[in-house]
C-alpha cells in the first residue's frame, strides 16, 4: 500500500488540509476582506483600496510601524542569541544536563496568557516582588511596563524568556548534528574556544538558525497577548505592536475593513523579511543553484 | 384489591407517562443563553433561580464574564450576528451603539414608561424607541476609612452635600496617610482608567466630553477643563503620589481599600455591602463625591441595562425575561442583592426604610442634582476604549493636552462610520 502512487500524497493531505484551513483560507479572507467596508448592518461594501489609504494617512499607524519594527529589530537577534547560548550550555552531557535543559524549557510550557499575567504580577511597580527584591538590594523600585522607557524592552524581556527555550530546541538538534568528526579535527588544527565556534559551528548552523529566525521573526510580528493583557499599547504608544493595532480595530472600533488591511500589511512585512533572513542565512554552496 | 385488565391497562399507561414526563417537561422547555455580568455568585444565581422557579419552562444557560472581557467577548458574540446569546447585558451608553448595528430589539412593547426613571428611559433609547431595559443606575461615593483618618488625626469629610470635599482637601487629606513606600495610600479610584468614573474630573471644571450631536470629541475632550482636570488625576500618581499607579482591576481596588491599605476610594453604592460583607472589622464611611473648589459639583450616572438580541429564535421566553426581570419584585429582590440606584420608581417606594442611611441620602441627592449621564453617541464603544487607553497614558505621566488631542482625533475618525 505505501508503493501505491498517491501514497505520499494521502500522507501529507492532512498537513495541508491544515494549512488550507488554518493559513491560507484566512490569509486570503483577510486579503479579501481589507478591500471592503463594514457598514452598521453588517454588510459589506467594496471600497477599493480606501482601508490602506487611510492607513498611510495615519500618524498612529506609523506609529505603531515603528515600535513594531523596533522591537523585532531588538528581540529577533536578542531571542536567537539567548537560545543558542542556552543550546551550547545544554549541548555536552553532564550529570545534571536533564534539569537544565527541562528547566530551560519549562517557560515554554506555561501558556503565553499565564506568562503575561505571571510577569505582570511580578513586575507591578507597587505590588511586585521583583521591586521588592531590588529595594532588598539596595536598587531604586523601577516601573518596568507603566515607563513609557521601559514598556517595550520589558516586553522583549518576557518575551524572550518565553520564548528562548523553544527556540533552543531546534538549536540544540543542529547542534547536535555536527557531526563529531569536524569538531575533532578542528580540534586537532588547533581552533578552540570563539574561534571554533565562528569559524566552524556558526557555518554548519546557517540552516536550523534560518530556519529558526523565520519562524522567531513571524511569532514576535504576531505577539499579541502581553500587550493585551499587560499594556494595552501604552503607556503612551509605547507598546503598540500591529497585531494590537489590528486587533482595536476590529474589536473596540468595530472596524473589520481597517484590521484586515492591517494583518495584510503585517503578512507582507514578515514575507518581505523572511526572504530576506533566508537570503542572508543562505548555506554556502547554495549561492548558484 | 385484583388486578383487572382495565386497571393494568390504566396503571402501565400512567406509569410510562411518569417515565415520560421529564422528556416531555424538557422537550417544551427552552433554553435562554443569558451572559451576565461576572458579579459574585451570590448576588447573580438567586436572581436567576427565582426567574427559573417563576418559569418551569425557560431555563436559563447562564454565562458570567469579568468586567475586563465582557465588552470584547460580547463584540466577538454580536458580530457572528446569530441568535447567540439571545439575552445579553447592556451598559446603559452602549444602547445606542447595539441598537444601530441591529443588535437589540424594541422593547417598547414589553416597558411601562411611566415606571421607571425619565432619565433611564432616555438611557435606554435611540431613535425615540427603547432598546434595552433599565435594570440599575449607578451613584458614587466617597468612602473612606475611619481608623487611618483618627490615626492621621486628620478629620473625615461630612456627610452632607452641601460641604462635600473639594478634590483639593481630598490631595491634602490623602498626603496626610499615603505611605507609597510601603504601599499605603491616600486615595483610590475603584475604577482608575474608566471614563465614567473620571469624566467628572473635566465636566467638574465646566467641559463637555462630546459635542452635543454625539460625533465631534476634538475641542471638546481635550479641551481646556479636561486637559487642566486629567492633569490634576496625573499629579495624585506623579507628584503627590497619593494614588496607586496601575491598579486597573476594579475588584483589587476595593480590597485594597477593605484591607486598610488606602485612606479613601470613590466607588459606587454597590461596593457598600461587599465591603460590609467581605471586611467586616472596617471601620468605614461615606461621603459626597468631591468637586474641584473653583468648579461644580459633577457626579457619574448610568449602569447596568440588558437587552434581547434582534437574531434571538425565542423571542417569546426573551419577553417574557424582560417583563419578569422588569417586575417589581425581581427589581426590589435585585436592589437587595446588588444595591444599585434604582431605575423603577415602584423600588424607591417600597424600600422606603432602606434609603435613610447616609450612603443613599447622598446618592439619593446626586441623583437628582449632580449627576451627568455619560456621552449619548453610537460610537460609545470606541469612544470609551480610546479615553481610556489615553487616561492610563495620562496616569503614568504623559503630557495631558498631547495624548487627549490624539485621542479626540481618534475618536473623530472611528465614530464618522455612525453619521447618516
Amino acid at each position: 500500500m505505501f508503493r501505491h502512487p498517491w501514497a505520499p500524497y494521502a500522507f501529507i493531505a492532512p498537513a495541508f488540509l491544515g494549512l488550507f484551513v488554518f493559513r491560507f483560507i484566512p490569509i486570503g479572507l483577510s486579503g479579501f476582506g481589507s478591500v471592503f467596508s463594514e457598514n452598521l448592518r453588517g454588510d459589506m461594501v467594496f471600497v477599493g483600496l480606501k482601508n490602506y489609504a487611510e492607513l498611510m494617512e495615519d500618524p498612529s499607524f506609523w506609529n505603531t510601524m515603528r515600535v513594531t519594527l523596533i522591537f523585532n529589530l531588538i528581540i529577533n537577534p536578542f531571542q536567537i542569541c539567548c537560545a543558542l547560548a542556552l543550546a551550547m550550555l545544554v549541548r555536552r552531557p553532564s550529570r545534571f544536563i536533564d534539569v537544565f535543559r527541562l528547566g530551560f524549557i519549562m517557560p515554554m510550557t506555561v501558556s503565553i496568557a499565564l506568562t503575561s499575567i505571571i510577569w505582570s504580577i511580578l513586575l507591578d511597580p507597587t505590588l511586585g516582588p521583583v521591586n521588592g527584591l531590588l529595594r532588598w538590594a539596595g536598587f531604586q523600585s523601577q516601573p518596568f511596563f507603566r515607563s513609557e522607557h521601559q514598556a517595550l524592552q520589558t516586553l522583549m524581556l518576557v518575551a524572550t524568556w518565553k520564548g528562548a527555550g523553544y527556540w533552543m530546541i531546534f538549536l540544540l538538534s543542529g547542534l547536535l548534528a555536527i557531526p563529531k568528526e569536524i569538531d575533532d579535527s578542528a580540534l586537532i588544527d588547533g581552533a578552540t574556544g570563539i574561534r571554533k565556534f565562528i569559524s566552524i559551528t556558526l557555518p554548519l548552523m546557517k540552516r536550523p538558525l534560518a530556519f529558526v529566525l523565520v519562524a522567531d521573526t513571524a511569532a514576535n510580528f504576531l505577539l499579541f497577548a502581553p500587550v493585551y493583557i499587560i499594556t494595552n499599547g501604552g503607556p503612551n504608544g509605547a507598546t503598540q505592536l500591529l497585531m494590537f493595532e489590528a486587533y482595536q480595530a476590529a474589536f473596540a472600533y468595530i472596524n473589520h475593513g481597517r484590521s484586515m488591511a492591517i494583518s495584510t500589511i503585517i503578512l507582507g512585512v514578515v514575507l518581505v523579511i523572511a526572504m530576506f533572513e533566508l537570503r542572508l542565512f543562505k548555506p554556502a554552496g547554495e549561492d548558484q543553484s | 384489591m385484583t388486578i383487572s385488565r382495565r386497571n393494568l391497562i390504566k396503571s402501565s399507561a400512567l406509569g410510562s407517562l411518569a417515565l415520560a414526563m421529564p422528556n416531555i417537561v424538557r422537550a417544551q422547555q427552552t433554553t435562554l443563553k443569558v451572559v451576565w455580568m461576572g458579579w459574585p455568585d451570590n448576588q447573580v444565581l438567586p436572581l436567576m433561580a427565582e426567574f427559573e422557579k417563576r418559569n418551569p419552562t425557560i431555563k436559563l444557560a447562564l454565562e458570567r464574564m469579568p468586567f475586563q472581557q465582557i465588552f470584547q467577548a460580547l463584540e466577538i458574540r454580536l458580530n457572528a450576528r446569530n441568535g447567540d446569546p439571545d439575552i445579553f447585558i447592556v451598559d446603559s451608553p452602549l444602547t445606542a451603539s447595539y441598537a444601530s448595528r441591529g443588535h437589540l430589539m424594541e422593547l417598547d412593547s414589553l416597558i411601562d414608561k411611566k415606571r421607571f426613571a425619565p432619565s433611564a428611559i432616555a438611557a435606554a433609547s435611540f431613535d425615540g424607541k427603547i432598546y434595552s431595559a433599565p435594570f440599575g443606575s449607578s451613584m458614587q461615593v466617597l468612602y473612606y476609612n475611619k481608623d487611618m483618618f483618627k490615626a492621621a488625626g486628620v478629620a473625615p469629610p461630612s456627610a452632607d452635600p452641601a460641604s462635600r470635599w473639594t478634590w483639593e482637601q481630598l490631595v491634602e487629606a490623602g498626603k496626610k496617610m499615603a505611605k507609597p513606600a510601603e504601599n499605603i495610600w491616600g486615595f483610590t479610584f475603584e475604577q482608575q482608567e474608566r471614563p465614567y468614573q473620571l469624566l467628572p474630573m473635566g465636566q467638574s471644571l465646566g467641559g463637555t466630553a462630546l459635542s452635543p450631536d454625539g460625533f465631534k470629541a476634538s475641542s471638546y475632550i481635550d479641551g481646556p477643563a479636561f486637559v487642566e482636570g486629567f492633569t490634576f488625576m496625573q499629579k495624585m500618581y506623579t507628584e503627590s503620589k497619593i494614588s496607586p499607579p496601575g491598579q486597573f482591576d476594579t475588584a483589587l481596588t476595593p480590597e485594597l481599600f477593605g484591607a486598610g491599605k488606602c485612606a479613601m476610594m470613590v466607588a459606587g453604592t454597590f461596593v457598600f455591602d461587599t465591603l460590609k460583607t467581605k471586611f467586616p472589622n472596617l471601620d468605614f464611611g461615606v461621603a459626597p463625591h468631591p468637586a474641584f473648589a473653583k468648579g461644580k459639583p459633577v457626579t457619574p450616572t448610568g449602569a447596568w441595562h440588558f437587552g434581547v438580541n434582534a437574531r434571538t429564535q425565542q423571542k417569546a421566553a426573551a419577553s417574557q425575561f424582560v417583563t419578569d426581570m422588569l417586575s417589581d419584585d425581581m427589581n426590589v429582590l435585585w436592589y437587595k442583592l446588588r444595591p444599585y440606584v434604582p431605575t423603577l420608581n415602584a423600588v424607591w417606594e417600597k424600600e422606603a426604610a432602606s434609603f435613610t442611611s447616609d450612603l443613599w441620602k447622598i446618592a439619593k441627592y446626586d441623583v437628582q442634582n449632580t449627576a451627568v449621564p455619560r456621552p449619548a453617541t453610537p460610537g460609545f464603544r470606541e469612544y470609551e476604549d480610546i479615553v481610556r487607553v489615553a487616561l492610563r497614558d495620562i496616569q503614568s505621566g504623559a503630557n495631558a493636552q498631547q495624548i487627549l488631542t490624539a485621542a479626540a482625533q481618534k475618536i473623530d475618525r472611528e465614530i464618522a462610520k455612525y453619521k447618516g
